[in-house]
């Protein structure tokens, strides 16, 4: 049963990624892209990853994906672009919405199917492979230094970020020029 | 064997003056730079200095004389001896050096610091208001340390450096003035030839490192014994002691090194009469007569060595005869008596040879200190042509000068006439091809009467050829009189030091070196070879020749050249013919020129175009070419566009990944 | 359920090659961090399917997931700031067409 739904998947996954090499719009370029990560989280469910497919739903999907389409739109960039290699008509919004979508109902009738999937491949262990204790086990003491230095990257992105974006200010006010 | 370090001074404190007159002449340049009318400034202090230290290394090698003296005759054989000190360590091979004064070398140092002195006291007068004073003392103390250096080492590396930096003063100062064209050219000419000599000494040397792994004289003396039976090493014996005295022919200007010695007389007088005299061209001689173990067990050589001193005599001498210049005259004469005095090594009495050496230093050191007191008082003026007459005008001059030709001439009981007699009865007792080489020999004696009394005669006598209005020929001052007169004296009683086996006190010098001798003699004993096989009755016979050819010989030059030159001899060297040949040295330079200069020449031109210019300024600018070619093809990289830019990045991680799979 | 690893391996390089083949091929600034974000999480998937592999034949290799886990937050950084610069970059040149940024050129 896994089987075929993992060709399945890795095949809208492939076919959005081309989408997201091809398509002429930038909107629809992301879009695919947000369809290729939502299928990809399916891989990782079917592979046993569960916390692993939460982030990638959470932060890919969730954040990234958004911030894309939030720079894309105040951008003004939803128009189409001259002189692009190989249009595919397919490629429009609407179908990778649908997609999309399918993609993600697939997703929740995996999750439905919670039992089914315990370790994949017929593990050694008792345990999860993905198990969010035994993860949470390992972050928190021999990966506690890449831990912390991710969140003084995070700081570092914040700031970096809000510099990079502001607007400059024309006029006497020194204080704060990007 | 003494243990004597203060040995050392004898080199140190003329090294040590030179380095004060050095001081002192860099002194004076920047004294002139600021007032270019100061005179001497600090540069005349050179003169006391230089005297100094070297009257300093008179008096320590009087002192290690005395003390050699008052060893016994096996003592005398050791020396007296400084402590060693360990230069090269190189496993198989090391050097250890230090200063020995035996018997050999102790004549030697009493010569040139006591000759030496009495030259630098000339100096300080005949050098006076030139610019580079203090330089020319300077140079004199470093050649007398180096000089020193080359006759006290007790081994041939330390005699080596000797040799080599007294070949450097003599380029320093015979290319004194150098702003002319002569002088320059002469120091170089002496330095490259010296050079061929020193290659072959060189080589010789090595030759000895194998056959005796060492080259400490006292080492190599007993090694020689060791090997006489070996036929094979006995060759390589030979070939060694061949090449060494090539060494000492470029050194003592023999034939056909002798080029370089006339014209040297592009220095300053002083040089030519302690450098080209006295000391530096004796340093073959030395060579030999310390080396004389080695000699001795190679007869062939030494008869070798017989012929080239003869040729090169009586080349010397029939060069000499006809030159114009006074100092040409001398140093033709200087390659002459070279000459004799490698035959006279020849026939395996060493202390003939040295006893002339030193009595050669004495009258022609006498000879040149005198002709360049003539051309100090003619104004630099060195055409005996338009000399004559001066005999008038510098007597004391003329009186010692006339001491010194005597003594050159052979004339009976002056120091010549012994040292030379010694040499020509030694031949001739020597038998067989020596023969020949006496009779070369004799009519060499007869040519040098002939031509110093010439010298004396066109010099002195005559008629005065030069313009007396211009020309006020004038006695130079007592700095430059009192060592001739020291010379004359010396020169006139020198005979006594090693008087002929038939007169009673006889052969002191001979007696003397016999502890160095000695190691030669043993040699001799074993290879059967006999000095000499004449009597006395052979000896008064040939002293009573050697008389009488001097005497009737200077007499016929002497009236001859009373009136004055002959019409025709203006210029010898341009004249054609037998005077031409003669006046140019047998065209030995010629010779060279074709033989040497030429081809050296071409193939110098050729490496230039053909190898430095195409080859290797090719290949040199060829790297800097294809560095631009390939700079300019890979900066049509940074084109700006970031998209090609990823692109690298793209194909470098690829092939950075390839390269991490495949290896 | 038995996924092979080594067709997780193929999706991973085809995911790969398709992500380098857009940032090498397009223009737009917005498409070519999208294309990196692409070959970002197919890296991850790379890691993950190592990870699999590992803990079915020893222990228990907790490495693959915990790395994955921090490239997502690593691509969330850098997603912001690239963005953050695509912003700048339009604000100058009024375009978000790479070939507009060939000042370097020399």
């Amino acid at each position: 049963m896994a089987s075929p739904l993992f060709y399945a998947l890795s095949a809208i996954a492939i076919l959005c990624a081309l989408g997201v090499v091809i398509a002429r719009n930038p909107m629809q370029s992301v879009l695919n892209l947000l369809g290729s990560f939502v299928a990809l989280a399916a891989i990782y469910l079917l592979s046993g990853f569960q916390f692993l497919a939460a982030a990638q739903i959470l932060v890919y999907a969730g954040a990234i994906m958004v911030l894309f389409i939030f720079v894309v739109m105040l951008l003004n960039l939803t128009d189409r672009e001259e002189g692009q290699p190989i249009l595919m008509g397919l490629f429009n919004g609407r179908v990778i919405g649908s997609l999309a979508v399918f993609a993600g109902l697939a997703v929740s009738g995996l999750i439905s199917t919670t039992g089914n999937f315990a370790a994949v491949d017929a593990s050694a262990h008792g345990g999860d492979l993905d198990n969010m204790e035994s993860l949470a086990g390992v972050l928190f003491s021999k990966y506690m230094l890449p831990f912390e230095a991710a969140s003084l990257l995070l700081l570092a992105t914040l700031v970096g970020v809000m510099l990079l974006a502001k607007r400059e200010r024309s006029g006497s006010q020194g204080g704060g020029q990007a | 064997m003494k243990d004597y370090n203060l040995l050392w001074l004898m080199p140190l404190l003329p090294f040590l003056g030179s380095i004060v007159c050095g001081a002192l002449h860099f002194a004076t340049l920047s004294a002139r730079k600021k007032n270019p009318e100061v005179g001497a400034g600090p540069g005349a202090l050179a003169a006391p200095v230089a005297i100094l230290a070297m009257v300093g290394s008179f008096v320590v090698a009087v002192t290690a004389f005395f003390k050699l003296k008052g060893l016994d005759a096996a003592g005398r054989a050791m020396g007296v001896e400084s402590s060693p000190w360990h230069w090269i360590d190189m496993g198989p091979f090391s050097v250890d050096l230090s200063m020995v004064v035996d018997p050999l070398s102790a004549i030697m140092i009493l010569v040139i610091t006591g000759i030496g002195t009495l030259i630098h006291i000339y100096s300080s007068g005949y050098i006076k208001g030139d610019p580079g004073f203090a330089k020319f003392f300077a140079y004199l103390n470093l050649f007398v340390a180096m000089m020193l250096m080359l006759v006290l080492s007790s081994n041939l590396v330390g005699l080596f450096v000797g040799w080599e930096g007294v070949g450097l003063c003599s380029y320093l100062l015979i290319g004194f003035w150098y702003d002319k064209g002569w002088p320059a050219e002469a120091g170089q000419k002496a330095f490259v030839v010296n050079r061929i000599g020193d290659a072959c000494f060189l080589i010789g040397a090595f030759l000895l490192i194998r056959l005796f792994g060492t080259l400490d004289a006292s080492d190599i003396a007993a090694g020689v014994a060791g090997i006489l039976e070996n036929g094979e090493q006995m060759k390589d014996l030979g070939l060694a002691a061949l090449l060494m005295f090539g060494g000492a022919c470029g050194k003592s200007a023999q034939f056909p090194l002798m080029v370089w010695l006339p014209d040297a007389m592009a220095g300053p007088t002083p040089v030519s009469a302690l450098i080209h005299a006295a000391t530096m061209v004796t340093a073959g001689v030395y060579l030999i007569a310390r080396m004389n173990p080695v000699y001795a067990a190679c007869p062939d050589v030494l008869f070798f060595i017989g012929c080239v001193g003869a040729l090169t005599a009586f080349i010397g001498a029939t060069s000499a005869i006809r030159q114009t210049d006074i100092k040409k005259v001398l140093a033709y004469s200087t390659v002459s008596q070279l000459g004799y005095m490698f035959l006279g090594l020849s026939t395996g009495v060493w202390a003939a040879a040295v006893f002339h050496l030193v009595t050669h230093a004495f009258f022609k050191g006498l000879l040149f200190l005198g002709s360049g007191s003539v051309i100090h008082g003619m104004h630099h003026e060195q055409d005996m042509y338009k000399m004559g007459g001066l005999r008038k005008h510098m007597p004391k001059t003329f009186l010692t000068f006339m001491v010194g030709a005597a003594a050159l001439a052979g004339l009976p009981l002056l120091s010549g006439y012994f040292s030379k007699d010694e040499i020509l009865f030694l031949a001739f007792g020597h038998g067989g091809g020596y023969i020949v080489l006496w009779a070369v020999g004799l009519i060499s004696a007869a040519m040098t009467a002939y031509y110093t009394w010439r010298m004396v005669a066109l010099t002195f006598f005559g008629e005065e050829r030069f313009d007396v209005d211009k020309v006020h020929p004038h006695e130079s001052p007592t700095s430059m009189t009192m060592p001739l007169m020291v010379l004359a004296v010396l020169a006139a009683l020198g005979g006594l030091l090693n008087l002929p086996h038939v007169l009673p006190g006889y052969g002191v010098m001979k007696h003397w070196l016999e502890p160095v001798t000695d190691l030669g003699t043993r040699v001799f004993e074993a290879t059967g070879f006999v000095e000499s096989h004449a009597g006395a009755t052979t000896e008064w016979l040939l002293l009573a020749l050697g008389a009488g050819v001097a005497l009737l010989f200077s007499h016929l030059g002497f009236r001859r050249y009373l009136n004055g030159p002959e019409p025709d001899m203006a210029d010898a060297r341009r004249a054609p013919g037998l005077t031409g040949f003669l006046g140019n040295a047998w065209r030995l330079d010629g010779i060279f020129e074709i033989f040497i200069l030429i081809p050296v020449r071409l193939l110098s031109e050729f490496i230039s175009a053909i190898v430095d210019k195409l080859c290797i300024d090719g290949a040199v600018n060829g790297v800097a070419s294809m560095a631009k070619l390939i700079g300019d093809d890979t900066r049509k990289m940074t084109t700006g566009s970031v998209k090609s830019y990823a692109v690298w990045m793209g194909v470098g991680a690829a092939a950075l990944s390839l390269l991490l799979i495949w290896i | 359920m038995n996924v092979p690893t080594e067709h997780l391996l193929i999706l991973a390089a085809v995911l790969f090659s398709l992500g380098a083949l857009g940032f090498l091929l397009r223009r737009n600034l917005i498409v070519i961090l999208a294309s990196v974000e692409l070959m970002l999480n197919a890296a991850n998937l790379t890691f993950l399917a190592g990870a699999r592999a590992h803990s079915s034949v020893g222990p228990l290799n907790l490495d693959g997931p915990i790395f994955a886990l921090f490239v997502i937050l690593v691509a969330a950084c850098e997603a912001a700031l690239g963005l953050a610069l695509v912003i700048a970059f339009y604000r100058q040149k009024q375009s978000v067409d790479i070939e507009a940024a060939a000042e370097l050129r020399g």
